[in-house]
This record gives C-alpha cells, sequence and structure tokens, in this order.
C-alpha cells in the first residue's frame, strides 16, 4: 500500500509542478483556523474492541444509569501507550467470554426486572410468555442502538427466537427479554467496533467508511461510548458524509456532558492515570499513605483538566503553570493547605509563594512516577520526555549492571549518588534525557509531599531542559509550557488515541498541520479535538491490515 | 468430544510412566474413563507454571553437586521437604536474543520462538501451558486456569500474538469461577438445569455473529474473531460438562471461601496470604479435575512489589542493592517459600497410590536469571512432580554447556502426553527434549 501512495503523491506533485507557468511566487497564505485539516490518509481499520470502560458508558447509555455493570471484564491491554490502541489488535481470552456472558446475563436480568427500565425498551405489551410480535418489536427496536446499525432480516427473526424460547421455558416475556438483552450484548457486533467500510462512489475501488461507523468513531472518540439517536438518526440520512455535517454534530457533541467522559478517558489513558489503582507505598516511610490516595489523585489531575477545557476553554499548556487545583481535606493536609471542603473535592488555589504549580506539583504524577519508598528522577524525567514532549527514551541494555550507589557522606542525595552513577558513559547517554528533568522534582518526596532535605542535605532543584535552564519544579512547569513540543505532543497523543493507531509516516504530515492549527487558535483542547473529529484522515477508511 | 486412548498410545503411557504391573481393575477403570490424557493409574496429569519476576541470586540459588546425592542452595532450601519430589536444572540457556530485560526471558523460554518483529516485548507463540492446554484441557470444565498474586498482575500465558489469557488476581473470584453456585460435586448427578441448553443456543448465535464478520473483515481481525470463537467454544465446552457427572474423585471437596480483599499492610500487599489463598483453590481446582492446566503467576517481569520487611520495591533493590544483594535474597527466600507451601499444599492431596503432587509436573521460573544484569544464561528452573512416573526427580542436573530451553518445554508437553514432534521455531526450535530428566 505504501509504495503506491508514494507514487500517488509524487504524481501529484509533479502534475503540479508541471503547471507551474514561472510567474512570481504567491505571498504566504494567512494562517487557515478554520476548515478540515490535513490530508485524507488513513491509518488501517480494524475492529476496536470495546474497553472496559467504553462497555460500562455503553450500558449506562443504552439502558439506564441504574444498572450495575459488572467490573469483572477481560482487562485492557494498551499499546503505543493506549488502551484504545490495544484494542485494535488484542483477542479475546476464554475467560473473558466467559466474563462477557456473566455481564450480559446480568444486565438483562436487571433490565428486565426493573418496570422503568424495561419501558424504556419494551414499547409493546406482550400477550404470551412466547409473544412473538412482540419480540419482534423488542428486538426491531432495541438491536439498531445496540449494534449501532440497520439488523438485518435475518437478525431480527434469530434475535427474536431467543426472546420466545426463553420466555417460553421460563413462562415469562420478561425473562424472555432478558435473555434477548444478554444475547445482543454478547455478540461481536456490540462488543467490538466493525469497521467494514463500502464502496466509495466518488473514488472508484476504494473504500470509505459507512455513515454508521462514521457515528461510532465520532461517539466513540468523543464521548468515549455509543452514539445518541440524534447521531444514528444522521447516519441513518447520511448527513455524516461532508466536513460540514461533521462540524455539525462535533459541536453538538462537544457541548454535551458525555464530552468530559471522553477527556477524562484520554487524559487517564494517556498520563497513565489507571496505574493509580494498584499505587504501593511504604506506609511506614510515607504515613499519610492509604489505599484511596491514588483514585483520589487522579481525580484531582482529572478535574484540573475537566476546568481547564470545559469551564474555561482556556490554553491548555496552562495545566503546566496553573496555581488552581482541586483537592479533598486529604490532599489538602498532603500540599499543608487549609481545606477548602471537608466532605468533597472543592477547588483551591495554591499559595502564590509555593513550588507546587500544575501538573508536575500533583500527587497523581509525583507518586505514579516514583518507587515505593523513594522518588525517582528517572522516572520522573522519563515520564516528562515520553509523555510530555513525545521524545522516546531508547530501552536500558541488557546484560548491564544498573544499579546506583548507596548514599554516601560524599554524595548524600540522590541527585549526587546520580551523578556518580552518570561517570559511566553507557548509562549517561540516555540517564542524562531524563536525570536532570527529574532533580527538578527532588523537592517532591515519591509520594509527591513537600521536602527540602534529603539525608540531611539541602536539595538542589535547578536543572536544565534542552537549554532551558530552570530553578526548580514550578520553573520547570514553565519551561515545559513554553516548549513547542509540549503542544506538538498533544496534537500527536489526541490522534493517535482517536485513530488507535501506529502514526504512519504518511500520517505525519496530518499531525504537524494539527499541532499548527492548534498553536493558531490559542492551544484550545476543544478546538483541537474538534480538528481531529472532522480531519479527514480521521473520517477517511484504510485498509485492514 | 468423547475420545479413547488408541492402544499405542496406552502402551507408551504405560512404558513411559513405567507401571508395568497393572492389573485388570485399573484397566477396567481406564475403560470406563471417558476422556483420554489419563495416566496409567486412571487419574488425569496436571500442568502447571509459578513464575516469579526479577530472577535470582545466581550465587544463592545453585546447588553445588549435582546428580541425586546433593545438597539444596540457599535459596532453595526451603523447598527440602520436597526434595525427593523436585528437580533442580541448571545451566539451560533461553534460545532468543536478549532484546528486552525481563520479557526476553519469558518470551524465549514459554514460546521457543523470537517475538513479535519489531515488537521485541510481545509473545508471537502461545506459551507451553496454552500448547498443553491446547489438547489435554478439552477434557475438563476449564481448559486452563490462571491466577495472579501479585494486585494487578496479568501473568503471561498466551495463545500467541495479541491473545493474552490475563490471569484472576482476586482468590474470590476465582473461587467463585470454579467452586460458585455452577459447581457439580464429581460423583454427584447434576440437577436438571434449563438454563444450559438456552446458554448453549445464545452461544451458537454468537457464534454466527462472528462468522457473519469475520467474512466481512480483515486478515487481523479474523483472526480475533477465531480467537473470540475459540473463547465461545470453550464456554459451551463448559456448559456440557455441567451437564454430566464428573468422574468420582475421592480426594475432591469444595475449599474454604477466601477472603474477599485482601487489603495492603502498611502499604504492602500480602504476597504470602494471597498467593496461599490462590494455591488452597488451586488445589482443589485440581483434585476435583475442574482443570488439567495452571499457572500461577506470583509477580510480574519489573514488579517493584514492596515485600514485608524490604526496604525498597523488588525491581528497584535487584539493581540498586550492592553486592552481594542480601535484601533481594530475603525475598527470593520469601517467594521460594511460596512454591514450598504450593508443593506442600499439592503432595498433601492423596491420589491413586501417590499424591496430586505426583500426577503433576509443575514448572516453576523466572523471568531471567541475575536480575542485576538480566542474563538469559543458567536459567532458573525447578520442575516439580513426576507426572505420573514421565519425569524424574530428586536430582539436579546440571548441563556441560548451554543448552537450549526448549528442551525442558518440549520434555514437559511430552510427559503430559502430547505427541510433538518439536517445540519452538528458529534458534528456540528442538526436536529432543532433556533426557536427562526423562523416564
Amino acid at each position: 500500500m505504501v509504495p503506491y501512495r508514494h507514487s500517488l503523491r509524487v504524481a501529484l506533485i509533479v502534475g503540479a509542478t508541471a503547471c507551474y507557468s514561472g510567474g512570481p511566487l504567491d505571498p504566504p497564505a494567512p494562517p487557515v483556523t478554520t476548515g478540515p485539516v490535513g490530508a485524507a490518509i488513513a491509518s488501517p481499520s480494524a475492529a476496536q474492541r470495546l474497553t472496559r470502560v467504553q462497555y460500562a458508558n455503553a450500558i449506562r447509555d443504552l439502558f439506564g444509569a441504574e444498572v450495575v455493570v459488572p467490573t469483572a471484564l477481560e482487562p485492557d491491554i494498551a499499546g503505543n501507550g493506549f488502551e484504545a490502541v490495544g484494542a485494535k489488535s488484542s483477542t479475546i481470552s476464554a475467560r473473558g467470554v466467559e466474563q462477557y456472558e456473566t455481564a450480559g446475563y446480568s444486565i438483562g436480568k436487571q433490565v428486565a426486572a426493573n418496570p422503568t427500565l424495561l419501558a424504556r425498551i419494551l414499547t409493546c405489551t406482550p400477550t404470551a410468555p412466547d409473544d412473538a410480535a412482540c419480540a419482534r418489536i423488542f428486538v426491531s427496536a432495541l438491536g439498531p442502538v445496540v449494534y449501532r446499525r440497520p439488523l438485518a432480516d435475518a437478525e431480527i427473526a434469530s434475535l427474536s427466537a431467543i426472546v420466545t424460547t426463553a420466555g417460553t421455558a421460563f413462562a415469562s416475556f420478561e425473562k424472555g427479554v432478558s435473555y434477548g438483552i444478554a444475547r445482543m450484548l454478547q455478540s461481536p457486533h456490540f462488543l467490538y467496533r466493525p469497521a467494514a467500510g463500502e464502496p466509495d462512489s466518488d473514488n472508484p475501488g476504494k473504500k470509505r467508511y459507512t455513515s454508521y461507523e462514521i457515528a461510532a468513531r465520532l461517539s466513540f472518540f468523543l464521548w468515549n461510548s455509543v452514539p445518541d439517536a440524534e447521531l444514528l438518526a444522521a447516519a441513518k440520512s447520511n448527513a455524516l458524509d461532508t466536513y460540514e455535517h461533521v462540524s455539525a454534530q462535533v459541536e453538538r457533541m462537544l457541548a454535551s456532558p458525555k464530552a468530559r467522559d471522553g477527556l477524562r478517558n484520554f487524559v487517564k489513558e494517556w498520563l497513565r492515570l489507571g496505574e493509580l489503582d494498584d499505587l504501593t507505598k511504604d506506609s511506614k516511610l510515607f504515613t499519610t499513605f492509604t489505599s484511596d490516595l491514588g483514585p483520589m489523585a487522579r481525580e484531582e489531575t482529572l478535574r484540573v483538566f475537566d476546568s481547564l477545557v470545559f469551564e474555561k476553554d482556556a490554553d491548555i499548556r496552562d495545566v503546566m503553570t496553573t496555581n488552581q487545583t482541586f483537592v479533598t481535606a486529604k490532599l489538602a493536609s498532603m500540599y499543608e493547605i487549609p481545606a477548602p471542603s471537608k466532605t468533597d473535592f472543592a477547588p483551591v488555589d495554591l499559595p502564590a509563594d509555593g513550588l507546587r504549580r500544575g501538573l508536575l506539583g500533583h500527587i497523581s504524577i509525583l507518586a505514579l512516577y516514583a518507587h515505593p519508598t523513594t522518588s525517582s528522577a528517572t522516572l520522573r524525567g522519563k515520564f516528562v520526555r515520553e509523555k510530555l514532549l513525545c521524545t522516546p527514551i531508547p530501552l536500558p541494555p541488557v546484560n548491564l549492571s544498573t544499579g546506583l550507589p548507596e548514599a554516601t557522606p560524599d554524595a548524600p542525595t540522590l541527585r549526587a549518588r546520580s551523578l556518580v552513577h552518570m561517570g559511566d558513559p553507557t548509562c549517561a547517554s540516555c540517564h542524562r534525557m531524563m536525570d536532570p528533568i527529574g532533580f527538578g522534582l527532588e523537592q517532591f518526596d515519591g509520594i509527591g509531599r513537600l521536602r527540602s532535605k534529603e539525608n540531611g542535605t539541602v536539595i538542589d532543584p535547578t536543572g536544565e531542559l534542552d537549554g532551558a535552564k530552570f530553578g526548580g519544579a514550578a520553573s520547570l512547569g514553565h519551561a515545559i509550557h513554553d516548549d513547542p513540543r509540549f503542544a506538538g505532543c498533544f496534537a500527536r497523543k489526541l490522534y493517535q488515541y482517536a485513530t488507535a493507531s501506529e502514526i504512519s509516516d504518511d500520517e505525519e504530515a496530518t499531525v504537524s498541520a494539527l499541532a499548527q492549527r492548534f498553536a493558531l487558535t490559542g492551544y484550545k483542547l476543544k478546538t483541537l479535538i474538534a480538528a481531529v473529529a472532522t480531519s479527514p484522515a480521521f473520517r477517511a477508511y484504510g485498509d485492514p491490515k | 468430544m468423547k475420545r479413547t486412548l488408541s492402544r499405542r498410545s496406552v502402551l507408551r503411557g504405560f512404558l513411559a510412566g513405567g507401571v508395568v504391573t497393572i492389573g485388570l481393575p485399573y484397566l477396567e477403570v481406564f475403560g470406563g474413563l471417558k476422556r483420554a490424557h489419563a495416566s496409567p493409574d486412571g487419574l488425569p496429569k496436571r500442568f502447571g507454571m509459578f513464575f516469579w519476576g526479577n530472577g535470582v541470586l545466581p550465587d544463592r540459588w545453585v546447588p553445588a553437586a549435582t546428580g541425586t546425592a546433593y545438597a539444596l542452595s540457599p535459596t532453595l532450601s526451603v523447598l527440602a521437604p520436597s526434595q525427593p519430589k523436585i528437580s533442580i536444572v541448571t545451566g539451560m540457556k533461553v534460545p532468543i536474543v536478549n532484546q528486552i530485560p525481563h520479557m526476553s526471558g519469558p518470551i524465549g523460554f514459554f514460546t521457543g520462538s523470537p517475538p513479535v518483529t519489531g515488537k521485541p516485548d510481545a509473545f508471537n507463540a502461545p506459551t507451553l501451558d496454552q500448547v498443553i492446554a491446547s489438547v489435554v484441557g478439552v477434557d475438563s470444565r476449564f481448559r486452563s486456569l490462571e491466577a495472579a498474586v501479585q494486585p494487578g498482575a496479568t501473568g503471561l500465558s498466551y495463545n500467541g500474538a495479541n491473545s493474552q489469557n490475563p490471569a484472576e488476581a482476586s482468590p474470590a473470584a476465582l473461587f467463585a469461577r470454579v467452586f460458585g453456585p455452577e459447581f457439580v460435586k464429581p460423583g454427584t448427578t447434576p440437577p436438571y438445569n434449563p438454563t444450559l441448553d438456552l446458554r448453549k443456543s445464545v452461544l451458537d448465535g454468537v457464534a454466527e455473529d462472528a462468522n457473519s464478520l469475520k467474512s466481512i473483515l480483515g486478515a487481523t481481525d479474523k483472526h480475533r474473531l477465531d480467537q473470540h470463537l475459540d473463547g465461545v467454544r470453550a464456554l459451551e465446552q463448559r456448559i456440557q460438562r455441567l451437564k454430566e457427572s464428573p468422574p468420582n474423585l475421592a480426594a475432591c471437596t469444595v475449599p474454604a471461601s477466601p477472603k474477599d480483599q485482601y487489603p495492603d499492610v502498611a502499604g504492602r500487599p500480602p504476597m504470602s496470604e494471597i498467593s496461599r489463598a490462590m494455591v488452597d483453590i488451586l488445589a482443589m481446582t485440581l483434585a476435583c479435575d475442574q482443570t488439567r492446566v495452571f499457572s500461577l503467576w506470583f509477580s510480574s517481569p519489573v514488579n517493584n512489589t514492596l515485600f514485608t520487611g524490604a526496604p525498597a520495591g523488588h525491581h528497584q533493590l535487584t539493581h540498586d542493592e550492592p553486592s552481594p544483594q542480601p535484601e533481594v535474597a530475603k525475598i527470593l527466600d520469601q517467594i521460594m517459600g511460596e512454591l514450598a507451601y504450593l508443593l506442600k499444599a499439592f503432595d498433601a492431596i492423596p491420589e491413586g497410590d501417590g499424591t496430586l503432587l505426583d500426577h503433576c509436573a509443575i514448572l516453576a521460573t523466572s523471568d531471567c536469571n541475575y536480575g542485576r544484569q538480566h542474563t538469559l544464561d543458567d536459567f532458573p528452573i525447578v520442575i516439580a512432580g513426576s507426572c505420573n512416573g514421565a519425569l524424574k526427580t530428586g536430582l539436579h542436573y546440571r548441563a556441560p554447556s548451554p543448552d537450549n530451553t526448549s528442551k525442558v518445554a518440549l520434555t514437559l508437553a511430552r510427559a503430559m502426553g502430547l505427541t510433538l514432534d518439536s517445540f519452538g521455531t528458529a534458534e528456540g526450535k528442538v526436536t529432543s527434549g532433556l533426557s536427562a530428566i526423562e523416564v
């Protein structure tokens, strides 16, 4: 495929050059801040399996928030740092199939036993446990919502048969309905997001996504859930075929509260905040550590993103410098500030003269990127490089002793010990990319509490980020804020998350164009999300692998 | 699925098992047994894996002497009560390029094959437990069971690229899965359950859906749906087994329920308590013949678990603690203590003329040799149980020159009754096993 694309592109360039008549070149065009971004060069399509969060959101949106969704489902596997990407290639285990079965029956039972929930999806009144006509009406209404597309007649017949067979076996139409629900929820049509495409009448021999597939792409990217009735209606009337049509839907969808779920999920996957569920810290050393700290710290970070994007529509780079955050009484005590609320999260301004600023002051990041008993300049520096600046770090060499020397009177601090370590050129080649960044965060211990000394020695938090000198955590945050790689990294990560793919060389131009649009429109994340969702690349069908 | 043993395989089983004086009553039992892969004494053979992350300290691992009269090394000394029923194998080398610390080892050992091209940390072939489960697993309710001790760990059991079998990390969930309301005690007749046929019909429909999707999607997705279908078939097998009256296994009892949760103690996961809860459930799962293949993933590669008494996380210590790494040694003692518990628990369950352990082949290993340097030579390997006489025990075998770990894998698979010509691919491929431990 790639050679063909290349040759096509070369042909276009040659063609364009041939038309150039030799007159003066046009002056540079003014920056474009509206309209589609990038070319229609797509990543390969594949059937993503719903992640655990998507499954739960789907059940909420299909049946109601009252349904308790079983949490024992196949764990998601990250690919390129995103569960969304892993969902495109990972398969399901035998246990996972079993768990889908258990979950399907549990949900079916809950819905069928709850008259309010049942009334939302059952519009006819059954006259008998095996009322075939009513079963058909039920399946015809629910099926297209669960499968996110119209059903074939044979599918309707097959699903209705389960409803009536189970209804007969238990002498209860509602029981039949519960089996019908369980049947649909176990179907690969629900559990995967198949993208078979259809012939593209504008490009003979090529395929495009069906309008229903576009609807699902939009809803899972923007809401991390299933399309709503309006989006499915737009798909039905083929009103998702142009940039303008899609833009209108994207605008509507970003105004929905569900867009906040979408953003939260992106941030959680990007920063690996799910791992805070299994945070291990020595509570004898870190006396404030409790098992609820990890999830609580994650919520703080998600609220800060949510507020910057949806409340303030701010320059998202401010996430590195803001002194505004959200804390519980416990987090407030760890930050050594008065608790704004005794019972729940509440907004708070961190002291103006404090060291703690922005994301790099959050306990979520400081505790996650650290060891169980100590901080780690390496892990924190690696986080900044890979997650915030999109600079990959090579893997450590194998068959090499990688130990840090013990603290000694001559080298009492982590910085001093690391500098001894970096005397070895093999280690230094990578560690000097990470450790000097992490040194800037050494005034926060392994759980994110402020400290000024390590082993009795005052900590030196100065460092430099590729030439930009910083005096400590707060100015490191500013240096990242101002680093063009940070904004570019947002565009790259968001595009990768949206398309759930490794970014091919051909797609690099789209990523650059998105980053440019992001900069020209004031680094508003909502604008970037819309630019990705409406980009020709996101909407174009790529041949599967 | 009904299968009978061919005369040839019976004979081979007898010879391999070294049981030549079997009397007619046993043969009657044998003839009455519906399912294959049983031992000559009529009892099923089981395969298990016990895995921990971050390797060992070679100086404390390798016993000084070889042969049958050898003294266990310091790290292995806690296995002393089981010494006659285990073999220590040293001097074996994982046959792939050491590209990724902690991952090249398990990928190379468990699959005998290189990783996915361009993704050196990705399994590209089924792991040994699944190779064995694909044959012996068809006879039991669960084709295989995977359990993890370290909170959040998912294990390293794979059916191939991108096809992980995530381990169950909650003892309560594992207990519910095996011994929940559906459990039918061997020797009893299950009551008629109308839901089983309906569940079967539903699954038939699910399989139809998967097949219809296969016809319109790309090659990768087709393969993924095949895996899904495989899971559906495994579930149908399970439902079928629930309708049957399982063979009467004398030692089978429902174990005590584990705790719902095992919260951290002072910020440290109670690894020992969780491991023992898992082992108690697994022992009865095997004794009740609910599965014949299990894996217990004690801790993950690179895990930084804070063990009881340790001053830092496990992985951090393997790199930062000065030699001879006494804190790492204490962690390894704890891990071997849990392996010792497993062996003791299995050996306490009588089966036939021996014990459950005698009907097992259990492979215990890690992700590298010396954790500090991620070496793949002299890989740590313990094999427990004689697999009903198919394996030699009570010895320390040391390869005279670095030898391929795939030989160990092939020997274990053949001991379980698989008729494999080879194990592994490319550099990892072997056509003969490790004869030193074969009977």
